[in-house]
Order: C-alpha cells, then structure tokens, then sequence
C-alpha cells in the first residue's frame, strides 16, 4: 500500500525505531512514541475502511 | 531544500510565541504568532487571534517555507494564551 | 561564556538535553495541533493556485498525506480523499 511505504522497516520490530526516537527525543521518546502511533493508526484506519484515492490523481509538483 | 528545513531544533524554538511573516511557494505570505515548528517536516504552525474571540489556526508546510522573519517578540499576555493552546485538546490513550 | 538559550531550555544542560528537549516540546505541540484539526473543515491552498476544502480526518506518521473527507474541489466533491503534502503550500482551520 502506497501509504506504508514510509513505516519503519519491519525486520527487528519496534526495536531500531526506539533507539531512534531515544536518540531524538530523550526522556520524552515514549510519550512521543506513543501520541505517534495513536496518530498512524487513526490514518491507518480511515484508509482501510475508506480506501481513499489520491486528489488530484497526479502529483502537482514534483 | 529550504534554508528553513536545516535548521536544528534549537533553532526554530527560537522563534517560538513571536510573530512572524512567512515567506512560502508561489508568492504566498503569511503573518502570525507561530507556536510550534513541527521538527520532522518542519511545517509552521501560526495562529492569529480573530476579533470575534476565535483563532485561526495555519499550518505552512515546511517544504514551501522560503522566509521567515520575526515582526514582533511578543509579550506575556500573547504567550500565556499561545501556551496554553492545545494543551485542552482531549488526549485519552494518547498517553503510554 | 554563557550561551543564549530562549525559550524553556536551560542553560547548565549539555547541548544534546538541550536539543532532545526542544525537539520533544516542538513535535508534541504539532501533534497536538494535528489533534486539534480533527473533524474541523479546513481550507487547504495547493500549488497553481488550487483550493480545496475539507473535513480533516487524520495525517500519517510523516505528515506525508493528509486523510480528508467531504473534499470540495473545482469540479465537485469526493466523499474521501488522500491529500498528498508535496501538493500543499498551507492549510487552515478555525478554532
């Protein structure tokens, strides 16, 4: 699906993706976290029950 | 990639609670009390103060960001009601 | 010499605290504000001089595409749509 292709990769689950987020946000990493995946699985959700097409259908800048 | 996209955290807090005129894409501008530059797609979040009471939220998209100049620093009086903004906003389960 | 540091940082912590912490505060009033845009309808100024409006519904982890419904555009209204962010110069919304 076009919009996953930005998740982090799947090999080692979760695990690179805290050591980033420790790495960029410190104390506050699991907060953000947290707030950040309730985020992806709204949209994640709304786009598998609605299957939302792209407007407009071709980029307008590139 | 704009001037505005490389700046470091510390950098854009910089300009947090001041008013400012953003420069973006196609000539377009922008004026008003940014309150937060988000540090992964560096988009602007600006809000102006409408007459009726209510707020006018704007979000410039980092991408487009050309300039950014501060017009004003500010006082306590602006700060206090631009901190207090979003901080309301019903957070059950977002918190770990 | 003692570094200027505006805002809510301070000055004793090493730069990298400082910078974590700025990082944090910034990313979680966005994700706020983001939070605040649902359900409100939003008005969105693409390239070429495009707009449309909206009902905001949610945002991926990037802010890479923006998930609407309700669009109104130029030649009628799409009941759900996905907003690419590399089409948006700005969006706004009242509160």
């Amino acid at each position: 699906n076009h919009h996953r292709s930005t998740e982090p990769p799947l090999e080692k689950p979760g695990e690179r993706r805290q050591a980033e987020m420790k790495r960029l946000y410190g104390d506050s990493a699991p907060k953000i976290l947290a707030m950040e995946a309730a985020v992806q699985m709204s949209f994640d959700k709304y786009c598998d029950k609605k299957q939302p097409k792209y407007w407009p259908v071709i980029p307008l800048k590139f | 990639m704009s001037e505005w996209m490389k700046k470091s955290p510390l950098e854009w807090q910089d300009y947090v609670y001041k008013e400012v005129r953003v420069v973006a894409s196609e000539k377009k501008e922008y004026k008003g009390w940014l309150v937060t530059t988000d540090p992964v797609s560096a988009n602007i979040v600006l809000v102006t103060f409408l007459e009726d009471g209510s707020l006018s939220v704007t979000g410039v998209m980092g991408h487009s960001v050309q300039t950014v100049e501060v017009v004003s620093e500010g006082d306590h009086k602006v700060r206090e009601k631009l901190m207090r903004l979003f901080t309301s906003v019903d957070c059950e389960g977002y918190s770990p | 010499k003692v570094p200027e540091v505006g805002g809510e940082g301070r000055i004793q912590d090493p730069p990298e605290l400082q910078e974590q912490r700025a990082r944090a505060a910034l990313r979680e009033r966005y994700l706020r504000s983001l939070l605040a845009m649902v359900g409100h309808p939003v008005s969105f100024t693409l390239h070429e001089g495009v707009h449309v409006t909206a009902q905001f519904g949610a945002t991926d982890l990037d802010v890479a595409n923006f998930y609407v419904s309700q669009l109104q555009t130029p030649i009628g209204v799409q009941a759900e749509a996905l907003l690419r962010c590399s089409d948006i110069i700005s969006y706004s919304f009242k509160l």
